[in-house]
């Protein structure tokens, strides 16, 4: 049952539509950007096997960023609307967290409500500039929001590579190529679209550092730690998640186009060690005209949860800190975008289709079989859909302040139109 | 051979049943349930911190020990330990949290060898693969003084297979002081607990006897229970065994329930019911099995399927015989099922308590006796963990 628009997130978003009026007319500045995909995916074998098919709006966003005070002060707002158009889940098989599984989970409404402010040391031109952030948003940890990379279909790895939708408090340094960041922040996760972080008795619980380097203008290189408490359990019962994070990131003009290259790395352990999880991805991208195709590439393991009668959801909250089995998820995706109408244009009308092949085996022992489960262990996802966006191109998802892409500050330039 | 329970009893809510056979209306006295028997009623609800909530309660002598993970053993008087509680008003005496937290059942030791009630243990559930791994060890705390009580011992099995192992459900046979403790992968053990209990029971030799009654792989012990003359273990992945006291030494069963994982069992009056857990390939844990336990091996008699539920979490008979009750989580049917036992072998549908969505359901559920009447102290899960009371004096009839 979804839960109804919550009257702050209509709140909210008046806010943001009169900010940007105000805005645009003073010193200050704004920048608006929205996105939505409409899309159907069918997926062969879904869990109790058989094929199932299902139409969504995924991803649909509405996002603010604004500058003042000579860019010290900066703002990153993003409504995520996932809640109303898919509160039951996008279907994606190995996605998993938050009570879902084999679905990936809604967002909430809120997805980023951040306000930095951001300083240089030694003058105007200073080499180096130090910021805090606070708000909700991501913790300094891993690589971008999946949501602002090349693929549909959201990673297994989600949960292991980045921590967000926290009240957090960052503070950070930049001098050169150098970056590094660090964050204390509330371990909970959501568990549904209109919940907030929980601040009393959570907030500061956990931390992350994430170390960046920048030692090319096209190529991006990061390391980071983090330490969650419980996230699994709002009360704070549940396991530790201690995990690292390192990712190479390239992206800059090739063979008369664009190209965008991430490779990373995760590992995630829980309860002293007791539980590992592990991950490899590698993604790229190439854009040339209206031509976008791109590939995927995951390996990566997560834990299988006792199902409920609902065999896409787990339990929640949790009772208890045993889970059925682990699972290795090998999944290749490959895409292809063409984009409709004159370019450069703010406005983005995308056709796109999607194929996925995930091969599922059983890691570790329990007495999770996938192949009794989903009837096979080699499953098939095709979606198609169209990606729309305002001004959203380019736009990265999971830094501010000190720490944001240039490309974010600047303007939310579209990465297809970098020719 | 299986039954289903009548489909009227099941209408989540439904306040007045009207089944077949009933002599009466009942009312339901909680979010939903009822039946064509008396129902059961709610005298008290204490909430319980929501740290994992209750897994499990030992009542004993007017004193209730609630088994409340990372909140500890929350030690309540309802009449017993000279609070003033009572059934209907029971008052926290103490709480105390073993060494590592994840505190999941226990056993308050009457020792009729020593006339001492000093020892209480307790499993502690830590993390587990089910099915391959687990962790956890036995703590025994001194509770001479319910209001101070300390932790003196504990017990860990250490590694079987390759894999770590950790206790769950305890039965102690306390004349000949031993306690058996289901380990899951790692079997039963049974451990000589007689004279002054301290520091590593393990180093001290009093671990007797330690069998994995499926075989490596096949062994996942939920809970044992000494009775009818042997002891009986349910092993999630090889169903009901027959077990030697003492040696452990297989006598029979194993290998007798297939289609379903295996949950909590309880054996009395020349049967045993077991339940089930989870969901095996595609086929829930919405059963209790009922065993014929008397000479030779377990025989499968007849079993009820509760439809709308996914675990049947706690299995208890009173003990007067005539009353069998089990817990359920996760579905529309969660709560607790009230059977009567006029004829063992076929028990018949009196009553139901089913609980809130909310919740994941009930995760287990205790029947104890106490100044001439049977309460029932159930652990609801979270969101609302509580501990709820229940007068089942007219159930148990």
């Amino acid at each position: 049952m979804p839960r109804p628009p919550s009257r702050s997130a209509r709140v909210l978003l008046a806010l943001l539509l009169c900010g940007a009026r105000l805005a645009a007319a003073q010193d200050p500045w704004v920048r608006v950007a929205a996105q939505a995909i409409p899309s159907y995916t069918f997926v062969n074998h879904v869990p109790g096997g058989g094929n199932l098919g299902e139409a969504r709006i995924v991803q649909p966003v509405l996002m603010a960023h604004a500058g003042a005070l000579a860019d010290h002060l900066r703002f990153v707002g993003t409504l995520d609307l996932e809640g109303w158009t898919m509160p039951d889940g996008e279907l994606t098989p190995g996605a998993w967290g938050e009570g879902f599984i084999d679905r990936r989970h809604p967002h909430t409404y809120f997805h980023e409500l951040m306000l930095s402010g951001v300083a240089p040391v030694g003058g105007a031109d200073g080499a180096l500039r130090i910021g805090v952030s606070l708000g909700k948003g991501f913790a300094p940890f891993g690589s971008d929001d999946p949501m602002s990379r090349p693929a549909l279909r959201y990673p297994v790895n989600h949960h292991f590579s980045q921590i967000l939708e926290r009240a957090v408090l960052i503070g950070a340094a930049a001098a050169g190529p150098v970056t590094l960041e660090a964050g204390i922040f509330d371990g909970d996760e959501p568990e549904y679209p209109g919940q907030w972080p929980l601040i009393r008795g959570r907030f500061g619980d956990s931390w992350s550092l994430r170390l960046t380097l920048r030692p090319l203008p096209w190529l991006e290189l990061e390391g980071s730690r983090a330490r969650v408490h419980s996230p699994e359990h709002r009360p704070g019962a549940g396991t530790d998640n201690w995990k690292w994070h390192a990712s190479g990131r390239a992206e800059g003009p090739l063979l008369g186009g664009v190209a965008y290259a991430m490779v990373e790395w995760a590992r995630t352990s829980e309860q002293d060690g007791f539980f590992v999880f592990h991950s490899v991805l590698s993604e790229s991208a190439w854009s040339r005209g209206a031509h976008r195709p791109y590939v995927r590439y995951e390996r990566t393991e997560r834990p299988e949860e006792q199902r409920l009668a609902d065999p896409f959801r787990a339990p929640r909250p949790h009772l208890e800190n045993s889970i059925i089995g682990m699972t290795r998820w090998n999944i290749l995706t490959a895409g292809y975008g063409y984009r409709l109408g004159a370019r450069p244009a703010r406005l983005q009308i995308q056709p796109f289709g999607e194929a996925s092949c995930a091969i599922v085996g059983s890691v570790g022992g329990g007495i999770f079989d996938p192949a009794s489960f989903y009837g096979r262990t080699r499953l098939w996802s095709l979606s198609l859909g169209i990606r729309l966006g305002w001004d959203i191109e380019g736009h990265r998802m999971g830094r501010y302040g000190v720490a944001a892409p240039p490309m974010n500050n600047e303007a939310m330039s579209m990465r297809m139109n970098h020719e | 051979m299986a039954r289903l329970t009548p489909l009227c009893a099941l209408l989540a809510g439904a306040a007045a049943m009207g089944c077949g056979g009933s002599s009466s209306a009942p009312t339901s006295p909680g979010p939903g349930g009822g039946g064509p028997g008396p129902s059961p009623s709610l005298i008290a609800s204490v909430p319980i911190p929501e740290n994992y909530g209750i897994h499990d309660t030992y009542v004993r002598d007017g004193v209730v020990f609630v088994f409340a993970w990372n909140s500890g053993v929350m030690i309540y008087d309802i009449g017993g330990a000279g609070r003033g509680g009572t059934p209907a008003n029971p008052v926290l005496v103490s709480s105390f949290v073993t060494s590592g937290g994840e505190v999941h059942n226990g056993w308050w030791f009457h020792n009729p060898v020593s006339g001492q009630n000093r020892y209480l243990f307790i499993g502690q559930e830590g993390p587990g693969i089910v099915g391959s791994s687990s962790s956890g060890d036995i703590h025994v705390v001194d509770v001479s003084d319910l209001a101070a009580p300390v932790e003196v011992a504990f017990f860990h099995l250490g590694d079987v297979g390759g894999k770590s192992t950790g206790t769950h459900n305890f039965w102690l046979d306390e004349q000949a002081q031993l306690l058996y403790a289901a380990y899951y992968n790692g079997g039963v053990v049974a451990l000589d607990v007689s004279g002054t209990l301290s520091g590593d029971l393990a180093a001290q030799g009093r671990l007797l006897a330690n069998v994995q009654p499926g075989g490596p792989g096949n062994t996942y012990v939920w809970g044992v229970q000494q009775a009818e003359g042997a002891v009986y273990a349910l092993d999630m992945l090889s169903g009901l065994w027959k077990l030697s006291s003492g040696t452990l030494a297989p006598l029979g069963g194993g290998n007798n329930v297939a289609e379903r994982f295996s949950s909590d069992l309880w054996v009395q009056n020349g049967y045993a019911y077991t339940g089930t857990w989870g969901t095996r390939g595609t086929v829930p844990g919405n059963t209790v099995k009922i065993w014929s336990v008397g000479v030779g091996s377990p025989v499968l008699v007849d079993s009820i399927i509760t439809p709308g539920i996914g675990t049947v979490s706690d299995v208890q008979v009173s003990p007067s015989g005539t009353l069998l009750m089990f817990s359920t989580e996760h579905g529309i049917n969660q709560g607790i099922w009230f059977y009567r036992l006029t004829d063992p072998a076929r028990p018949i549908l009196i009553s139901s308590y089913l609980v809130s969505s909310q919740s994941l359901g009930v995760h287990t559920a205790t029947l104890a006796p106490y100044n001439g009447r049977l309460y029932l102290f159930a652990a609801r899960d979270p969101s609302g963990a509580a501990l709820l009371v229940f007068d089942v004096t007219a159930l148990d009839q």
